[in-house]
Protein backbone atom coordinates (compact mmCIF):
# COMPACT_ATOMS: atom_id res chain seq x y z
CA UNK A 1 0.00 0.00 0.00
CA UNK A 2 2.82 2.64 0.98
CA UNK A 3 4.94 1.46 -1.97
CA UNK A 4 1.69 2.32 -3.94
CA UNK A 5 1.53 5.83 -2.74
CA UNK A 6 4.88 6.53 -3.36
CA UNK A 7 4.46 5.71 -7.02
CA UNK A 8 1.35 8.09 -7.34
CA UNK A 9 3.93 10.61 -5.94
CA UNK A 10 6.21 10.17 -8.23
CA UNK A 11 3.89 10.02 -11.22
CA UNK A 12 2.63 13.48 -10.20
CA UNK A 13 6.20 14.63 -10.06
CA UNK A 14 8.23 13.25 -13.08
CA UNK A 15 6.63 13.70 -16.73
CA UNK A 16 7.49 10.46 -18.28
CA UNK A 17 9.14 8.58 -15.55
CA UNK A 18 11.75 11.09 -15.12
CA UNK A 19 12.06 10.42 -11.64
CA UNK A 20 14.09 7.40 -10.15
CA UNK A 21 12.87 6.45 -6.60
CA UNK A 22 15.83 7.06 -5.09
CA UNK A 23 15.58 10.43 -6.26
CA UNK A 24 12.46 10.63 -4.37
CA UNK A 25 13.52 9.70 -1.00
CA UNK A 26 16.53 12.51 -1.29
CA UNK A 27 13.50 14.90 -2.13
CA UNK A 28 11.57 13.96 0.50
CA UNK A 29 14.35 13.65 3.13
CA UNK A 30 16.70 16.96 1.88
CA UNK A 31 14.54 19.08 -0.66
CA UNK A 32 11.26 19.51 0.79
CA UNK A 33 12.63 20.30 4.47
CA UNK A 34 15.04 22.54 3.03
CA UNK A 35 12.09 24.28 0.98
CA UNK A 36 9.34 24.22 4.14
CA UNK A 37 12.26 26.28 6.11
CA UNK A 38 12.79 29.04 2.75
CA UNK A 39 8.60 28.88 2.89
CA UNK A 40 9.25 29.69 6.39
CA UNK A 41 12.35 32.68 6.29
CA UNK A 42 11.10 34.12 3.27
CA UNK A 43 7.51 33.79 1.44
CA UNK A 44 5.44 33.07 4.27
CA UNK A 45 6.60 36.14 6.16
CA UNK A 46 6.75 38.02 2.59
CA UNK A 47 2.91 37.18 1.61
CA UNK A 48 1.95 37.96 5.73
CA UNK A 49 3.91 41.41 5.63
CA UNK A 50 0.58 42.40 2.56
CA UNK A 51 -1.35 40.63 4.99
CA UNK A 52 -0.70 42.49 8.05
CA UNK A 53 -1.19 45.69 6.33
CA UNK A 54 -4.56 45.42 6.25
CA UNK A 55 -5.40 44.14 9.96
CA UNK A 56 -4.94 46.63 12.99
CA UNK A 57 -2.72 44.31 14.69
CA UNK A 58 -0.89 45.29 18.08
CA UNK A 59 1.19 43.70 19.74
CA UNK A 60 -0.58 44.76 23.27
CA UNK A 61 -3.72 44.31 21.68
CA UNK A 62 -5.42 41.11 22.06
CA UNK A 63 -7.53 40.82 18.77
CA UNK A 64 -6.61 41.44 15.50
CA UNK A 65 -9.12 42.59 13.21
CA UNK A 66 -9.71 43.66 9.04
CA UNK A 67 -9.80 47.11 9.08
CA UNK A 68 -9.35 47.03 4.66
CA UNK A 69 -7.45 50.42 3.75
CA UNK A 70 -8.11 52.24 6.85
CA UNK A 71 -3.91 51.97 7.58
CA UNK A 72 -3.30 53.27 4.15
CA UNK A 73 -5.35 56.05 4.69
CA UNK A 74 -4.35 56.84 8.39
CA UNK A 75 -0.43 56.88 6.27
CA UNK A 76 -1.55 59.92 4.13
CA UNK A 77 -2.13 61.81 7.03
CA UNK A 78 0.65 61.10 8.95
CA UNK A 79 3.49 63.59 8.43
CA UNK A 80 6.30 61.51 9.67
CA UNK A 81 5.47 58.61 7.14
CA UNK A 82 5.41 61.73 4.32
CA UNK A 83 8.26 63.15 5.32
CA UNK A 84 9.95 59.87 5.53
CA UNK A 85 8.84 58.60 2.25
CA UNK A 86 10.44 61.56 0.46
CA UNK A 87 13.33 61.24 2.12
CA UNK A 88 13.87 58.06 0.64
CA UNK A 89 12.70 59.28 -2.64
CA UNK A 90 15.77 61.61 -2.35
CA UNK A 91 17.41 58.88 -1.27
CA UNK A 92 17.15 56.89 -4.71
CA UNK A 93 17.66 59.86 -6.92
CA UNK A 94 20.59 60.64 -5.32
CA UNK A 95 22.36 57.86 -4.43
CA UNK A 96 21.99 55.62 -7.79
CA UNK A 97 23.31 57.65 -10.15
CA UNK A 98 25.92 58.86 -8.08
CA UNK A 99 26.78 54.98 -7.37
CA UNK A 100 26.37 54.29 -10.60
CA UNK A 101 27.97 56.96 -12.40
CA UNK A 102 31.32 57.22 -9.54
CA UNK A 103 31.63 53.01 -10.14
CA UNK A 104 31.17 53.21 -14.00
CA UNK A 105 34.31 56.05 -13.85
CA UNK A 106 36.61 53.95 -11.61
CA UNK A 107 36.29 50.52 -13.35
CA UNK A 108 36.40 52.19 -16.19
CA UNK A 109 40.14 53.98 -14.88
CA UNK A 110 40.79 50.40 -13.18
CA UNK A 111 40.36 47.88 -16.46
CA UNK A 112 43.12 50.22 -18.37
CA UNK A 113 45.09 47.35 -17.71
CA UNK A 114 46.95 49.36 -14.66
CA UNK A 115 49.55 48.82 -12.22
CA UNK A 116 48.75 48.07 -8.45
CA UNK A 117 45.08 47.41 -10.00
CA UNK A 118 44.54 44.63 -7.04
CA UNK A 119 45.85 47.30 -4.43
CA UNK A 120 43.09 50.09 -5.88
CA UNK A 121 40.52 47.34 -6.15
CA UNK A 122 40.90 46.32 -2.16
CA UNK A 123 41.15 49.93 -1.20
CA UNK A 124 37.89 50.39 -3.00
CA UNK A 125 35.82 47.41 -1.44
CA UNK A 126 37.54 47.56 2.05
CA UNK A 127 34.06 50.48 2.93
CA UNK A 128 31.44 48.03 1.21
CA UNK A 129 32.81 44.56 3.44
CA UNK A 130 33.53 46.51 6.65
CA UNK A 131 30.33 46.71 8.84
CA UNK A 132 28.04 49.96 8.84
CA UNK A 133 27.91 50.87 12.25
CA UNK A 134 31.38 51.67 13.20
CA UNK A 135 31.95 53.51 10.06
CA UNK A 136 28.84 55.77 10.41
CA UNK A 137 30.10 56.64 14.11
CA UNK A 138 32.87 57.66 12.17
CA UNK A 139 31.41 59.52 9.51
CA UNK A 140 29.33 61.24 12.19
CA UNK A 141 31.92 62.30 14.02
CA UNK A 142 33.41 63.86 10.95
CA UNK A 143 30.07 65.98 10.44
CA UNK A 144 30.12 66.92 13.98
CA UNK A 145 29.59 70.85 14.49
CA UNK A 146 31.80 73.18 15.89
CA UNK A 147 35.52 73.26 15.86
CA UNK A 148 36.23 69.83 16.77
CA UNK A 149 34.27 68.17 13.28
CA UNK A 150 36.59 67.52 10.44
CA UNK A 151 34.52 67.77 7.76
CA UNK A 152 34.84 71.87 9.08
CA UNK A 153 38.12 71.95 9.69
CA UNK A 154 38.94 70.92 6.53
CA UNK A 155 36.71 73.46 4.52
CA UNK A 156 37.69 76.23 6.74
CA UNK A 157 41.49 75.46 5.85
CA UNK A 158 40.81 75.59 2.47
CA UNK A 159 39.19 78.84 3.04
CA UNK A 160 35.30 77.65 2.95
CA UNK A 161 32.93 78.32 5.40
CA UNK A 162 31.37 76.00 7.85
CA UNK A 163 28.49 73.76 6.42
CA UNK A 164 25.73 72.67 9.01
CA UNK A 165 26.06 69.06 8.82
CA UNK A 166 23.88 67.82 11.57
CA UNK A 167 21.59 70.85 12.53
CA UNK A 168 20.12 71.35 8.75
CA UNK A 169 17.75 68.49 8.10
CA UNK A 170 17.87 68.87 4.27
CA UNK A 171 22.24 69.08 4.39
CA UNK A 172 21.63 66.11 7.18
CA UNK A 173 19.92 64.09 4.85
CA UNK A 174 22.44 64.68 1.57
CA UNK A 175 25.52 63.69 4.57
CA UNK A 176 23.50 60.65 5.29
CA UNK A 177 23.25 59.47 0.99
CA UNK A 178 26.82 60.53 1.64
CA UNK A 179 27.54 57.86 4.02
CA UNK A 180 25.64 55.10 2.03
CA UNK A 181 27.12 56.20 -1.33
CA UNK A 182 30.51 55.61 -0.11
CA UNK A 183 30.12 52.18 1.98
CA UNK A 184 28.27 50.71 -1.19
CA UNK A 185 30.33 52.02 -4.12
CA UNK A 186 32.86 49.47 -3.94
CA UNK A 187 30.33 46.84 -4.80
CA UNK A 188 29.22 48.69 -7.92
CA UNK A 189 33.11 49.29 -9.50
CA UNK A 190 33.45 45.84 -9.07
CA UNK A 191 30.46 44.43 -10.51
CA UNK A 192 31.38 46.68 -13.56
CA UNK A 193 35.15 46.38 -13.69
CA UNK A 194 34.23 42.19 -13.77
CA UNK A 195 32.11 42.95 -17.11
CA UNK A 196 34.22 45.20 -18.66
CA UNK A 197 37.54 43.01 -18.27
CA UNK A 198 35.25 40.40 -20.01
CA UNK A 199 34.80 42.53 -23.30
CA UNK A 200 36.81 40.87 -25.70
CA UNK A 201 40.23 42.73 -26.11
CA UNK A 202 39.80 42.49 -29.97
CA UNK A 203 37.09 44.12 -30.09
CA UNK A 204 38.98 47.66 -28.73
CA UNK A 205 41.65 47.15 -30.32
CA UNK A 206 39.62 47.23 -33.40
CA UNK A 207 37.96 49.96 -32.31
CA UNK A 208 41.41 51.60 -32.33
CA UNK A 209 42.86 50.79 -35.25
CA UNK A 210 39.68 52.11 -36.57
CA UNK A 211 40.79 55.54 -35.42
CA UNK A 212 38.39 55.95 -32.61
CA UNK A 213 39.22 57.81 -29.76
CA UNK A 214 39.00 56.74 -25.63
CA UNK A 215 36.07 58.04 -25.44
CA UNK A 216 34.17 56.35 -28.45
CA UNK A 217 35.81 53.14 -27.72
CA UNK A 218 33.70 53.50 -24.25
CA UNK A 219 31.07 55.02 -25.07
CA UNK A 220 30.16 53.09 -28.43
CA UNK A 221 31.66 49.83 -27.42
CA UNK A 222 32.28 49.23 -23.90
CA UNK A 223 29.27 50.79 -22.57
CA UNK A 224 26.73 48.74 -25.01
CA UNK A 225 28.28 45.79 -24.04
CA UNK A 226 28.04 45.80 -20.30
CA UNK A 227 24.43 47.19 -20.10
CA UNK A 228 22.84 44.19 -18.76
CA UNK A 229 25.32 44.64 -15.64
CA UNK A 230 24.73 48.62 -15.57
CA UNK A 231 20.76 47.16 -15.33
CA UNK A 232 21.52 44.98 -12.78
CA UNK A 233 23.61 47.49 -10.91
CA UNK A 234 20.78 50.11 -11.08
CA UNK A 235 18.34 47.68 -9.72
CA UNK A 236 20.44 46.99 -6.96
CA UNK A 237 21.41 50.48 -6.13
CA UNK A 238 17.51 51.16 -6.18
CA UNK A 239 16.68 48.42 -3.82
CA UNK A 240 19.38 49.56 -1.25
CA UNK A 241 19.19 53.06 -1.33
CA UNK A 242 14.89 52.73 -1.00
CA UNK A 243 15.79 50.07 2.05
CA UNK A 244 18.24 51.85 3.55
CA UNK A 245 18.46 52.05 7.45
CA UNK A 246 21.71 51.88 9.33
CA UNK A 247 23.24 54.97 8.42
CA UNK A 248 19.81 56.64 9.27
CA UNK A 249 19.42 54.71 12.53
CA UNK A 250 22.58 56.01 13.58
CA UNK A 251 22.78 59.86 12.73
CA UNK A 252 19.40 60.49 14.50
CA UNK A 253 20.21 58.42 18.01
CA UNK A 254 23.24 57.62 20.18
CA UNK A 255 25.64 60.32 20.88
CA UNK A 256 24.91 64.16 21.85
CA UNK A 257 25.47 65.40 18.33
CA UNK A 258 22.53 63.59 16.56
CA UNK A 259 20.73 65.00 13.84
CA UNK A 260 16.85 65.22 14.14
CA UNK A 261 14.36 62.68 13.09
CA UNK A 262 13.68 64.83 10.41
CA UNK A 263 15.90 62.84 8.18
CA UNK A 264 14.25 59.46 8.48
CA UNK A 265 13.48 56.81 5.61
CA UNK A 266 10.80 54.02 5.05
CA UNK A 267 12.62 51.86 6.86
CA UNK A 268 12.93 53.71 9.86
CA UNK A 269 9.60 54.21 10.07
CA UNK A 270 8.72 50.78 10.21
CA UNK A 271 11.39 49.90 12.81
CA UNK A 272 10.00 52.71 14.57
CA UNK A 273 6.23 51.80 14.56
CA UNK A 274 6.54 48.14 14.51
CA UNK A 275 9.64 47.78 17.19
CA UNK A 276 9.14 50.86 18.98
CA UNK A 277 5.37 51.46 19.26
CA UNK A 278 4.76 47.82 18.60
CA UNK A 279 1.83 48.76 15.99
CA UNK A 280 2.86 45.81 13.67
CA UNK A 281 -0.45 46.52 11.23
CA UNK A 282 0.90 50.08 10.10
CA UNK A 283 4.19 48.93 9.78
CA UNK A 284 3.50 46.38 7.68
CA UNK A 285 1.57 49.18 5.82
CA UNK A 286 4.76 50.98 5.43
CA UNK A 287 6.61 47.84 4.24
CA UNK A 288 3.64 47.13 1.45
CA UNK A 289 4.22 50.90 0.26
CA UNK A 290 8.11 50.10 0.03
CA UNK A 291 7.56 47.02 -2.00
CA UNK A 292 5.04 48.25 -4.32
CA UNK A 293 7.15 51.21 -5.04
CA UNK A 294 10.33 49.71 -4.97
CA UNK A 295 8.44 47.14 -7.67
CA UNK A 296 7.49 50.39 -9.54
CA UNK A 297 10.79 51.72 -9.81
CA UNK A 298 12.51 48.70 -10.63
CA UNK A 299 9.47 47.68 -13.67
CA UNK A 300 10.15 51.72 -15.13
CA UNK A 301 14.38 51.04 -14.84
CA UNK A 302 13.41 47.79 -17.27
CA UNK A 303 11.62 49.91 -19.68
CA UNK A 304 13.86 52.53 -19.99
CA UNK A 305 16.67 49.93 -20.60
CA UNK A 306 14.51 48.44 -23.04
CA UNK A 307 13.26 51.42 -24.76
CA UNK A 308 16.78 52.57 -25.07
CA UNK A 309 17.76 49.21 -27.32
CA UNK A 310 14.98 50.29 -30.28
CA UNK B 1 59.41 61.16 -33.38
CA UNK B 2 55.89 60.74 -33.88
CA UNK B 3 55.92 57.24 -31.84
CA UNK B 4 57.72 58.86 -28.97
CA UNK B 5 55.41 61.74 -28.63
CA UNK B 6 52.65 59.00 -28.62
CA UNK B 7 54.73 57.22 -25.99
CA UNK B 8 54.84 59.94 -24.10
CA UNK B 9 51.34 61.21 -24.33
CA UNK B 10 50.36 57.79 -22.70
CA UNK B 11 52.50 58.27 -20.09
CA UNK B 12 51.19 61.21 -19.03
CA UNK B 13 48.39 60.23 -19.05
CA UNK B 14 48.81 57.07 -17.16
CA UNK B 15 50.11 59.14 -14.57
CA UNK B 16 46.80 61.28 -14.42
CA UNK B 17 44.82 58.07 -14.22
CA UNK B 18 47.04 56.60 -11.53
CA UNK B 19 46.96 60.31 -9.76
CA UNK B 20 42.67 59.99 -9.96
CA UNK B 21 42.82 56.31 -8.60
CA UNK B 22 44.97 57.19 -5.30
CA UNK B 23 43.43 60.40 -4.61
CA UNK B 24 39.77 59.19 -4.43
CA UNK B 25 40.70 55.33 -3.20
CA UNK B 26 42.83 57.31 -0.29
CA UNK B 27 39.48 59.25 0.31
CA UNK B 28 37.70 55.93 -0.01
CA UNK B 29 40.15 54.55 3.50
CA UNK B 30 40.45 57.65 5.07
CA UNK B 31 37.79 57.48 7.69
CA UNK B 32 39.23 53.91 8.65
CA UNK B 33 42.91 55.73 8.66
CA UNK B 34 41.85 58.34 10.71
CA UNK B 35 39.96 56.18 12.70
CA UNK B 36 42.72 54.09 13.52
CA UNK B 37 45.02 57.08 14.78
CA UNK B 38 42.67 58.92 16.76
CA UNK B 39 41.88 55.35 18.58
CA UNK B 40 45.64 56.07 19.56
CA UNK B 41 45.08 59.66 21.06
CA UNK B 42 44.77 61.53 24.36
CA UNK B 43 41.55 63.07 25.10
CA UNK B 44 42.89 66.49 24.73
CA UNK B 45 44.31 65.59 21.48
CA UNK B 46 41.00 64.51 19.81
CA UNK B 47 39.13 67.13 20.76
CA UNK B 48 41.67 70.20 19.66
CA UNK B 49 41.06 72.51 17.47
CA UNK B 50 43.36 72.03 15.39
CA UNK B 51 43.19 68.24 14.67
CA UNK B 52 46.34 66.35 13.69
CA UNK B 53 46.17 62.99 11.93
CA UNK B 54 49.14 61.10 13.96
CA UNK B 55 48.59 61.41 17.38
CA UNK B 56 50.77 63.83 19.22
CA UNK B 57 51.14 61.49 22.21
CA UNK B 58 50.65 57.75 21.34
CA UNK B 59 48.57 56.21 24.31
CA UNK B 60 46.89 53.13 24.66
CA UNK B 61 45.08 53.89 27.29
CA UNK B 62 41.59 54.11 25.14
CA UNK B 63 42.31 50.29 24.66
CA UNK B 64 42.80 49.24 28.26
CA UNK B 65 39.75 50.46 29.63
CA UNK B 66 37.97 48.77 27.29
CA UNK B 67 37.10 45.55 28.53
CA UNK B 68 35.78 47.38 32.27
CA UNK B 69 33.37 48.94 30.32
CA UNK B 70 32.21 46.71 28.01
CA UNK B 71 32.48 42.81 27.43
CA UNK B 72 33.88 43.39 23.78
CA UNK B 73 35.01 39.54 23.91
CA UNK B 74 31.92 38.05 24.71
CA UNK B 75 30.86 40.46 21.78
CA UNK B 76 33.23 38.84 19.59
CA UNK B 77 32.03 35.16 20.44
CA UNK B 78 28.50 36.11 19.25
CA UNK B 79 29.08 37.32 15.99
CA UNK B 80 31.81 34.84 15.65
CA UNK B 81 28.59 31.80 16.79
CA UNK B 82 25.91 33.55 14.64
CA UNK B 83 27.83 33.61 11.24
CA UNK B 84 29.69 30.29 12.27
CA UNK B 85 25.92 28.74 12.83
CA UNK B 86 24.56 30.33 9.97
CA UNK B 87 27.63 29.01 7.15
CA UNK B 88 27.71 25.91 8.38
CA UNK B 89 23.99 25.46 7.31
CA UNK B 90 24.71 27.04 4.01
CA UNK B 91 27.70 24.89 3.38
CA UNK B 92 25.38 21.99 3.68
CA UNK B 93 22.25 23.33 1.95
CA UNK B 94 22.96 25.48 -1.21
CA UNK B 95 24.91 22.50 -2.64
CA UNK B 96 22.41 20.59 -1.77
CA UNK B 97 19.53 22.49 -3.35
CA UNK B 98 21.68 23.51 -6.09
CA UNK B 99 22.51 19.63 -6.96
CA UNK B 100 18.34 18.98 -6.93
CA UNK B 101 17.85 22.28 -8.90
CA UNK B 102 20.37 21.58 -11.65
CA UNK B 103 20.00 18.03 -12.40
CA UNK B 104 16.51 17.03 -11.28
CA UNK B 105 13.36 17.60 -13.22
CA UNK B 106 10.27 17.20 -11.49
CA UNK B 107 6.57 19.07 -11.36
CA UNK B 108 6.72 22.82 -9.77
CA UNK B 109 10.47 22.79 -9.94
CA UNK B 110 11.24 26.03 -12.07
CA UNK B 111 8.26 27.60 -9.85
CA UNK B 112 10.16 27.13 -6.88
CA UNK B 113 13.53 28.25 -8.37
CA UNK B 114 12.21 31.57 -9.68
CA UNK B 115 10.79 32.18 -6.10
CA UNK B 116 13.86 31.86 -5.03
CA UNK B 117 15.69 33.93 -7.33
CA UNK B 118 13.14 36.29 -6.20
CA UNK B 119 13.58 36.95 -3.10
CA UNK B 120 17.24 37.60 -3.55
CA UNK B 121 16.16 41.15 -4.47
CA UNK B 122 13.65 41.90 -1.41
CA UNK B 123 15.85 42.98 1.39
CA UNK B 124 14.93 41.06 4.85
CA UNK B 125 14.36 44.90 6.47
CA UNK B 126 11.11 44.79 4.24
CA UNK B 127 9.76 41.82 5.68
CA UNK B 128 10.83 41.72 9.67
CA UNK B 129 7.64 42.74 11.05
CA UNK B 130 6.16 38.76 10.14
CA UNK B 131 9.50 37.23 10.69
CA UNK B 132 9.88 38.63 14.55
CA UNK B 133 5.77 37.76 14.95
CA UNK B 134 6.96 33.80 13.91
CA UNK B 135 10.23 34.13 16.12
CA UNK B 136 7.72 34.97 18.82
CA UNK B 137 5.56 32.50 18.07
CA UNK B 138 8.44 30.01 18.61
CA UNK B 139 9.59 31.62 21.74
CA UNK B 140 12.89 32.56 20.19
CA UNK B 141 13.07 36.64 20.72
CA UNK B 142 16.15 37.12 22.35
CA UNK B 143 18.05 34.08 22.11
CA UNK B 144 20.58 32.59 19.27
CA UNK B 145 18.34 30.47 17.47
CA UNK B 146 16.35 33.56 16.96
CA UNK B 147 19.13 35.48 15.35
CA UNK B 148 20.35 33.03 13.35
CA UNK B 149 17.50 30.90 12.18
CA UNK B 150 16.88 33.47 8.93
CA UNK B 151 20.21 33.60 7.71
CA UNK B 152 20.74 29.70 7.90
CA UNK B 153 18.95 29.98 3.89
CA UNK B 154 21.28 31.92 1.16
CA UNK B 155 18.70 32.77 -2.04
CA UNK B 156 21.77 33.83 -3.88
CA UNK B 157 24.07 31.06 -3.04
CA UNK B 158 21.31 28.30 -4.25
CA UNK B 159 21.38 30.34 -7.32
CA UNK B 160 25.19 30.45 -7.62
CA UNK B 161 25.28 26.52 -6.90
CA UNK B 162 22.99 25.23 -9.43
CA UNK B 163 24.47 27.38 -12.11
CA UNK B 164 27.90 25.67 -11.12
CA UNK B 165 26.38 21.77 -11.00
CA UNK B 166 25.39 22.10 -14.06
CA UNK B 167 28.59 21.94 -15.35
CA UNK B 168 29.13 19.16 -14.08
CA UNK B 169 28.52 15.81 -16.63
CA UNK B 170 25.80 13.89 -16.10
CA UNK B 171 27.20 10.68 -17.30
CA UNK B 172 29.58 11.21 -13.91
CA UNK B 173 26.73 10.97 -12.03
CA UNK B 174 25.26 8.21 -13.79
CA UNK B 175 28.13 6.24 -13.75
CA UNK B 176 28.17 6.52 -10.10
CA UNK B 177 24.79 5.72 -9.67
CA UNK B 178 25.37 2.61 -11.63
CA UNK B 179 27.81 1.35 -8.92
CA UNK B 180 25.17 1.13 -6.31
CA UNK B 181 25.61 4.71 -4.91
CA UNK B 182 22.46 5.79 -3.61
CA UNK B 183 21.86 9.95 -4.23
CA UNK B 184 23.18 10.52 -1.05
CA UNK B 185 26.57 8.77 -1.92
CA UNK B 186 26.69 10.69 -5.64
CA UNK B 187 25.93 14.17 -3.60
CA UNK B 188 28.68 12.96 -1.47
CA UNK B 189 31.38 11.53 -3.93
CA UNK B 190 30.56 13.67 -6.57
CA UNK B 191 28.91 17.05 -6.45
CA UNK B 192 29.80 18.23 -3.11
CA UNK B 193 33.42 17.88 -4.46
CA UNK B 194 33.67 18.96 -7.43
CA UNK B 195 31.43 21.89 -6.33
CA UNK B 196 33.58 22.64 -3.38
CA UNK B 197 35.37 25.74 -4.82
CA UNK B 198 31.78 27.72 -5.18
CA UNK B 199 30.44 26.27 -1.75
CA UNK B 200 33.62 27.75 -0.48
CA UNK B 201 33.27 30.98 -2.19
CA UNK B 202 29.74 31.09 -0.90
CA UNK B 203 30.52 30.03 2.41
CA UNK B 204 32.93 32.92 2.70
CA UNK B 205 30.74 35.58 1.27
CA UNK B 206 27.58 34.55 4.35
CA UNK B 207 30.22 35.00 6.70
CA UNK B 208 30.94 38.02 5.57
CA UNK B 209 27.09 39.13 5.35
CA UNK B 210 25.95 37.78 8.78
CA UNK B 211 28.49 39.73 10.39
CA UNK B 212 28.53 42.84 9.20
CA UNK B 213 25.47 43.64 7.09
CA UNK B 214 22.04 41.81 9.22
CA UNK B 215 22.40 45.00 11.72
CA UNK B 216 18.61 45.63 11.78
CA UNK B 217 17.89 41.68 13.23
CA UNK B 218 20.02 41.38 15.54
CA UNK B 219 19.19 45.05 16.99
CA UNK B 220 15.45 43.82 16.54
CA UNK B 221 16.21 39.99 18.55
CA UNK B 222 18.93 40.91 20.77
CA UNK B 223 17.50 42.80 23.96
CA UNK B 224 20.27 41.41 25.98
CA UNK B 225 23.76 42.64 26.39
CA UNK B 226 24.85 38.50 26.34
CA UNK B 227 23.68 38.56 23.12
CA UNK B 228 24.80 41.34 21.84
CA UNK B 229 27.09 41.13 18.30
CA UNK B 230 30.16 43.45 18.17
CA UNK B 231 28.31 45.94 16.11
CA UNK B 232 25.35 46.03 18.96
CA UNK B 233 27.94 45.95 21.29
CA UNK B 234 29.52 48.85 19.87
CA UNK B 235 25.72 50.77 19.43
CA UNK B 236 25.45 50.25 23.31
CA UNK B 237 29.22 51.20 24.10
CA UNK B 238 28.80 54.82 21.97
CA UNK B 239 24.78 55.49 24.05
CA UNK B 240 26.71 55.03 27.48
CA UNK B 241 29.73 56.98 26.92
CA UNK B 242 28.70 59.74 25.14
CA UNK B 243 31.53 62.06 25.03
CA UNK B 244 34.46 59.44 26.04
CA UNK B 245 35.13 59.91 21.71
CA UNK B 246 38.36 57.84 22.50
CA UNK B 247 36.74 55.05 24.02
CA UNK B 248 34.14 54.73 21.10
CA UNK B 249 36.82 55.34 18.28
CA UNK B 250 38.80 52.37 20.39
CA UNK B 251 35.73 50.59 20.09
CA UNK B 252 35.01 51.35 16.25
CA UNK B 253 38.58 49.96 15.63
CA UNK B 254 37.69 46.64 17.82
CA UNK B 255 34.55 46.32 15.66
CA UNK B 256 36.31 46.71 12.45
CA UNK B 257 39.28 44.37 13.18
CA UNK B 258 38.10 40.99 12.69
CA UNK B 259 36.20 41.63 9.53
CA UNK B 260 39.09 43.63 7.82
CA UNK B 261 41.65 41.24 8.93
CA UNK B 262 39.52 37.98 7.73
CA UNK B 263 38.80 40.49 4.05
CA UNK B 264 42.83 40.96 3.62
CA UNK B 265 43.24 37.18 4.04
CA UNK B 266 40.28 35.54 1.53
CA UNK B 267 40.49 39.13 -0.14
CA UNK B 268 40.54 37.31 -3.57
CA UNK B 269 37.67 35.15 -2.85
CA UNK B 270 35.50 37.84 -1.50
CA UNK B 271 36.15 40.59 -4.72
CA UNK B 272 34.75 37.30 -6.69
CA UNK B 273 32.19 35.85 -4.58
CA UNK B 274 30.77 39.15 -3.71
CA UNK B 275 30.66 40.30 -7.76
CA UNK B 276 28.85 37.07 -8.14
CA UNK B 277 26.12 37.03 -5.43
CA UNK B 278 26.05 40.81 -4.46
CA UNK B 279 25.91 39.77 -0.88
CA UNK B 280 22.12 39.94 -0.01
CA UNK B 281 20.08 37.18 0.49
Amino acid sequence: MARKKHSYLRRWLGRRGSIKRSQILFILTIFVPLISLFMIIRIIPIGATLGTAFTNMHLIRPVTKFVGMKNFIRLLEDKQFISAFFNSIEYVVVAVPLEIGLGLLFALMLSRKIKFEALYETLYFIPYILPMVPAAIVWKWFYSPGSFGLANYLLESVGLDRVPWMSNPRIALLATIGIHVWKNLGYFMIIFLVALKNVPAEMREASKVDGATIWQTIRHIELPLIKPVILYGMVMATVWSWSAFTEVYIMTQGTDISTGAEIQVLIYRVFQEAFVYHSMGKGCAISFVVFLISLVIILVQFKIFRWGEK
Amino acid sequence: MKKLATCRKIKGSRIILHLCLLVSSVIMVMPFIWLVFTSFKEKADIISVTPTLLPRLWTLSNYIKLPEVAPFLRFFFNSFFISLISTLFVIIGCPMAGYIFAKYKFRGQTFLFLLIMATILVPLQTYMIPLYLIMKSFGWINTYQGMIFPLIIMSSGIFFLRQNILTIPDELIDACRMDGCSEFGVFWRIIFPLSFAATAAIAIVNWVFTWSQVFIWYLVMANSEKLFTMELGLMYFQRHYVTDYGGIMAACVITVLPILIFFLIFRRRIIEGVSLTGMKY
